[in-house]
């Protein structure tokens, strides 16, 4: 009898845990304090597709080079309408395997989107008027070997597409080896009093250049590694290198112009699983692709091939540029070819040069994150000099020692290696440099995420408004509307207009027994100037611009209801009623 | 109006015009892209040992595009692809092939002891099928759908045949803002109006067709779609509806450029098509920056060297510099102009050209031989996107394109001038020597009475040929091209042609009650006559011709270790040296092969029963060995058992491979 107690007991006490669960649907707990590797994010996704099933659909566009799959959540309200029907926005990660983080952040705009829709009003009504199409991980073969191979911040950059880099005839044969076995590719050094480097009065674990006439005491050999294939070399030929941003269509320049650029543009399967989707959704207006390192908002032209930008789309660039510099206080706002590098075949250049996508590249942290110094310290990185360090190496220790106990650092270790007899093995470990410490990915995950919702915000809304009908007499009405943008992205970019690779926003005026004398867009109102179309004045195509408006114009005979609509590809469109 | 504006809207209404082939005389049975797989498969079946088929593509017209390999080891030997009729603008070119497999099958089965044939009669046959199609219009896009007009609508308006005469053709009509006058003495050609001599504009063209979706526009979207032909990543042009988003978005480009990277065996591509780069070397179609010899540093570099920014240097003091700045003694040019930043190559490697010439020259005497040398209009210069010139400048092969007829020049009606005076044709034939001696006051003269813009110089062009960036040839060509245009009167210098050779060619125009445009003239010129031959010449000109793909073979590199001497140093140690040498007419890999790093590089090894390496690796890299008796010297120091054998290898796979062994003994040399 008190063993059938208990059982009941037990029994209702799960049965009120499963409820209790399930009252907590959508309401999914998730902690960003750490990373998630590939296994771990494609379940989040799984996750919140099973929590939010009508919300959302996950889809894999497609398999890598070593069969991994490419997973797509699209966040949509089905019961509003069709996500092609609505503003759309792009947002992937990790498209270079070793920048992982890029991931959190996209894991975690999906799950904050959800977690708070019908909690939070603006998020709600920006789930339920926008179509948010997420990658967490484009390059999921690196990304995935990231966690589990040996490796180092700065290795997996490229996608699994064998290569070979010394040109010897052989691809791949000579990588980096993990020769201490300790999981990490770390730095080797030598003793050698000619070398260049010496050890930091400052921090005995950090080297400093020697100055002319000093003695040196190290010199540095790269990452671990032995010559594989007997050549003279190490590491001089690692698996890979296909740079799949640098292997998209826009300008696509061949290996001798771009290293990375691949065989031929959208030769690696992720790039052409990604492309041919994004072909299929027109109603994307903007897309974030996540990389680290640098906390930068990029956007193009990167290169001179890809011309000027148009200064109408210029000034979106800017106005979003500049708030996001506010949503992320330490990020620069910057043009990829001029104030970095250049670059051809990237994702950005192909989104908004080729398809007229608007769109900014990520760039996740810094490892000037890891300073070390008082408030009224003085601040002695030169900002102007790089995007990526900064911090003195001695400085950083000490954010190791004191901020991470040591995880970060790996303490120089003697090793025996095989060519150069007594070497030291150490320095900066994987998830290091390139990648925030747990505790710090939070707010980094928050507030890059805030602004894709801020951008998401930002897609064109367009409202259709009568100015009104002017009876013209002899049977005439000339009717006048406008539609309002009240966002900053256009419903079309002004490129996109220029290269014509998708249907313009059409007005159109319909009714029974409708003659359409004349239609145009108003170009003055004040003036009373419009550019009339020449043929089907029914029918007006036309784009409404930035924090702006389009006004169109019709003369038109007949009685009763006129039907006007806006029909856009990249904003919802509207209907209009007009009595004549 | 301008002239620029009056060469525009000749040069898009010829678009429409100029490829344009049936006359009501009889015509070849080319064969559709159906019966050419068929055919393939036909010869496959019958050679089943020695041949093999591969589909490249399933078309969006859900076409096959099928490559034939023939070879007796199958793709263990050296390989040469074959690709006709990419642009689907060339009806022989894919009949050539199929008698290239015929042959090699045959008579020319020998060939397939050394080389493996990849051969694509048809690549592009969704646009090839439109030949087939009445009524006929040239259009060579696959099936693709493409919104061309960015309308509401797909395809929604292409040309018809309102005369129901199965072909749709021009159409001509009065108009205020013509541009378009009859020509004297033909009322089957039409011109377009110069006001600079007084002429006025009479008529508008257009293709025969309606406004079907009344939106002003006359077969602004038509079926099909995007031609595979222009959509490799060489000078790849975006933003014209015609050519694809992006370069290789094309099934027939990418299964094309795919199977290419996976057939590193490859060593020469040969295009049947329109163009031809044997009577004359490849042109050069840029004259950018890419060209020049001498460069800027980047600001930031120049800054930290302490040099001036705006200073130019020559490529070879900028190695010099590398190899210093970097230590690495190998550092070379290619790796400095990848730094620098300079782009693309757009012009062919002048070293390269060398042995061009030297095909050229082989060609020429060829045809001659073959009765084939007769004048003819020039074949066109390569569109952009050309499989052509991604073959050469990224897979970074030999690469020759034959086009197998043009039409012929029409006979010289211009009256004799003084005799002495200097033509185009007499440079033709002068060498670069005779027409530097002929001074810089002849050669400006000379200049003037052909019509050159002012900007060329005689200084200017015979620096450009002492330079070799010219050739007496390339300038009899371009003077003549300058010529012409004066001649003409502004008649069509391939209407004319073609009028003169087939008047049947031409429709005569007829009166049309157009639904929105009135009254039209219907008529002009059939479809696709100018890139047919008669039809009774075709199979000649084909068996005439292809015989030179294999001459080509011959011309390939062929590289062998053609000497090796060994001297005892001491007891067990001994001195190597290996004379790598390429007896074949072109280098290996090409320059711009070796630029683009296409083709994998030759690979020197040395192996014996335990040798130790005092000096040298077991294995050598060859970045490049040049053509007609290229060497490279290679020396070993090792140690190894006197009397020892130590063979010596050298392969690559596509150049093959060559051994030679030696044994250590001896004393000194």
């Amino acid at each position: 009898m008190r063993r059938l107690k208990l059982t009941i007991s037990v029994l209702l006490f799960s049965i009120i845990c499963l409820l209790s669960i399930n009252l907590q649907a959508g309401n999914l707990s998730y902690s960003f304090d750490h990373l998630y590797d590939n296994e771990a994010a494609v379940e989040l996704l799984h996750k919140l597709h099973k929590t939010y099933p009508n919300l959302t659909e996950l889809r894999s566009l497609g398999e890598s080079e070593e069969d991994r799959d490419i997973w797509l959540l699209t966040i949509n309200n089905k019961k509003t309408g069709k996500d092609t029907d609505k503003p759309g926005i792009y947002v992937d990660g990790t498209i270079h395997g070793n920048e992982v983080q890029a991931t959190e952040v996209c894991l975690y705009l999906a799950y904050y989107l959800l977690d708070n829709y019908g909690e939070i009003e603006s998020i709600t009504k920006l789930v339920d008027s926008r179509a948010f199409y997420i990658i967490p991980i484009v390059n999921v073969d690196s990304r995935s070997r990231f966690f589990t191979d040996p490796g180092g911040y700065d290795i997996g950059r490229t996608a699994r597409v064998p290569y070979d880099d010394d040109r010897d005839g052989v691809a791949d044969e000579d990588g980096y080896d993990d020769l201490d076995g300790d999981g990490e590719i770390l730095e080797m050094r030598i003793k050698d009093p000619y070398g260049n480097y010496k050890t930091s009065p400052d921090d005995p674990r950090a080297m400093v250049r020697v100055k002319p006439g000093e003695k040196g005491e190290w010199r540095r050999l790269g990452e671990e590694g032995i010559d594989n294939d007997g050549d003279g070399r190490i590491n001089e030929d690692t698996p890979g290198y296909l740079d799949m941003n640098r292997n998209y269509g826009f300008m696509w320049q061949p290996r001798y112009v771009q290293s990375g650029a691949g065989d031929f543009p959208m030769s690696s399967m992720p790039t052409k699983a990604v492309s041919e989707f994004i072909i299929t959704k027109m109603n994307i207006c903007f897309n974030f692709a996540f990389h680290n390192a640098g906390r930068l908002w990029v956007r193009g032209p990167g290169s001179k091939l890809a011309g000027m930008y148009a200064p109408s789309d210029v000034k979106v660039y800017d106005y979003l540029g500049e708030e996001g510099e506010k949503i992320c206080p330490e990020y620069r706002y910057i043009i990829g070819g001029q104030d970095m590098y250049t670059t051809y075949g990237d994702f950005d250049e192909f989104m908004y040069s080729n398809l007229g996508i608007f769109g900014f590249v990520g760039e996740l942290y810094s490892s000037r994150k890891e300073s070390f110094k008082a408030h009224d310290a003085p601040d002695d990185q030169d900002s102007k000099v790089s995007y990526w360090g900064g911090t003195k190496t001695e400085e950083r220790l000490k954010f190791n020692d004191r901020l991470s106990q040591g995880q970060m650092f790996r303490e120089w270790k003697k090793f025996n290696h095989p060519q150069f007899g007594e070497i030291e093995i150490g320095g900066w470990r994987t998830f290091t440099s390139r990648i925030p410490q747990d505790f710090m990915l939070h707010e980094m995950v928050h507030r890059n995420a805030s602004m894709v919702i801020f951008t998401a915000s930002q897609t064109p809304e367009v409202k259709l408004s009568l100015i009104g009908v002017t009876d013209l007499g002899n049977g005439l009405k000339q009717i006048r509307v406008r539609a309002e943008n009240a966002n900053a992205l256009p419903s079309l970019s002004t490129k996109i207009m220029k290269s014509g690779i998708v249907r313009k926003d059409m007005f159109k005026i319909e009714g029974n027994g409708l003659e359409v004398v004349s239609g145009g867009t108003i170009t003055d109102i004040l003036y009373d100037r419009v550019a009339y179309v020449e043929y089907r004045p029914w029918l007006v195509f036309t784009n409404v611009p930035s924090f702006g408006k389009r006004e169109i114009q019709w003369i038109v005979k007949g009685t009763g209801t006129v039907t006007i609509t806006y029909d856009a590809v990249k904003a919802a469109n509207q209907t209009l009623k007009v009595k004549l | 109006m301008s002239k620029l504006v009056r060469i525009f809207i000749g040069g898009c209404l010829l678009l429409g015009l100029v490829i344009s082939p049936i006359s009501a005389a009889a015509q070849y049975d080319y064969l559709s892209p159906e019966k050419i797989n068929a055919k393939i498969k036909d010869i496959s079946g019958k050679n089943k040992d020695i041949s093999k088929l591969h589909t490249l593509a399933v078309t969006p017209g859900g076409r096959d595009v099928i490559l034939l390999e023939l070879g007796q080891k199958k793709g263990n030997n050296r390989a040469i692809l074959v690709v006709a009729n990419m642009e689907a603008d060339y009806p022989i070119s894919s009949e050539a092939a199929l008698k290239l497999a015929d042959n090699l099958t045959t008579e020319w089965k020998d060939n397939l002891d050394n080389y493996t044939w990849y051969i694509v009669a048809c690549a592009n046959p969704d646009g090839y099928a439109n030949y087939f199609s009445t009524p006929l219009y040239t259009n060579f896009g696959n099936a693709k759908k493409v919104n061309n007009d960015n309308d509401d609508a797909v395809d929604e308006d292409g040309p018809d045949d309102l005369n129901k005469d199965g072909f749709v053709t021009m159409m001509r009509y009065k108009h205020p803002e013509g541009l378009w006058i009859t020509v004297e003495d033909n009322p089957f050609l039409m011109k377009l109006a110069d006001s600079e001599k007084g002429e006025t504009g009479l008529y508008r063209m257009k293709q025969e067709g309606l406004d079907n979706d009344g939106d002003g526009e006359i077969n602004e979207d038509g079926f099909g779609g995007v031609n595979p032909g222009l959509n490799f990543p060489h000078r790849f042009k975006h933003y014209t509806g015609t050519n694809g988003l992006w370069a290789a978005s094309e099934e027939e480009s990418r299964g094309l450029l795919t199977f290419a990277f996976d057939h590193p065996e490859i060593a020469m591509v040969v295009v049947l098509g329109r163009n031809n780069t044997l009577a004359e070397v490849p042109p050069s179609n840029n004259k950018s920056k890419a060209t020049k010899d001498k460069y800027k540093l980047p600001g930031w570099m120049a800054r930290n060297l302490g040099i001036d920014p705006k200073q130019e240097f020559p490529i070879s003091e900028l190695v010099e510099m590398g190899r210093e700045f970097t230590g690495n003694p190998n550092l070379d040019e290619d790796t400095i102009l990848r730094f620098l930043n300079v782009g693309a190559a757009v012009n062919p490697n002048k070293r390269d050209l060398i042995y061009w010439e030297k095909i050229t020259e082989e060609y020429n005497e060829f045809m001659e031989e073959a009765s084939l040398d007769g004048k003819r209009l020039s074949s066109p210069e390569f569109s952009p996107g050309s499989v052509a010139e991604w073959a050469y400048y990224q897979y970074g092969v030999p690469t020759f394109c034959m086009d197998f007829w043009t039409l012929p020049e029409p006979e010289k009606k211009e009256e004799e001038k003084d005799s002495l005076a200097l033509t185009p044709e007499k440079i033709e034939n002068m060498t670069t020597e005779e027409f530097l001696a002929l001074g810089e006051e002849k050669i400006d003269e000379f200049l003037k009475s052909s019509g050159a813009p002012s900007q060329y110089s005689a200084k200017m062009i015979m620096s450009a040929l002492e330079g070799g960036m010219m050739t007496t040839k390339r300038m009899a060509k371009m003077m003549k091209k300058m010529k012409k245009e004066d001649d003409s009167g502004g008649v069509d210098e391939t209407d004319e042609t073609l009028f003169a050779m087939r008047p049947e060619a031409f429709l005569e125009w007829k009166e049309y009650q157009h639904p929105t445009l009135g009254t039209v003239e219907i008529g002009g010129m059939v479809p696709y006559s100018t890139v047919t031959p008669p039809a009774d010449k075709v199979d000649e000109l084909i068996d005439k011709q292809i015989p030179f793909l294999i001459k080509l073979t011959e011309k390939l590199p062929a590289i062998t270790i053609s000497n090796v001497e060994v001297e005892k140093k001491a007891s067990g140690v001994y001195k190597i040296d290996a004379w790598v040498t390429n007896s074949g007419l072109m280098p290996y890999p090409t320059y711009q092969g070796k630029r683009c790093q296409g083709p994998t590089p030759m690979i020197v090894t040395i192996s014996g029963k335990s040798l130790k390496f005092l000096e040298g690796k077991e294995r050598i890299v060859i970045p490049i060995l040049g053509g007609s008796g290229g060497v490279k010297k290679l020396s070993w120091l090792i140690n190894g058992k006197d009397g020892g054998k130590v063979e010596l290898k050298i392969s690559g796979p596509s150049i093959g491979s060559h051994t030679q062994s030696v044994t250590l003994k001896g004393g000194a040399k």
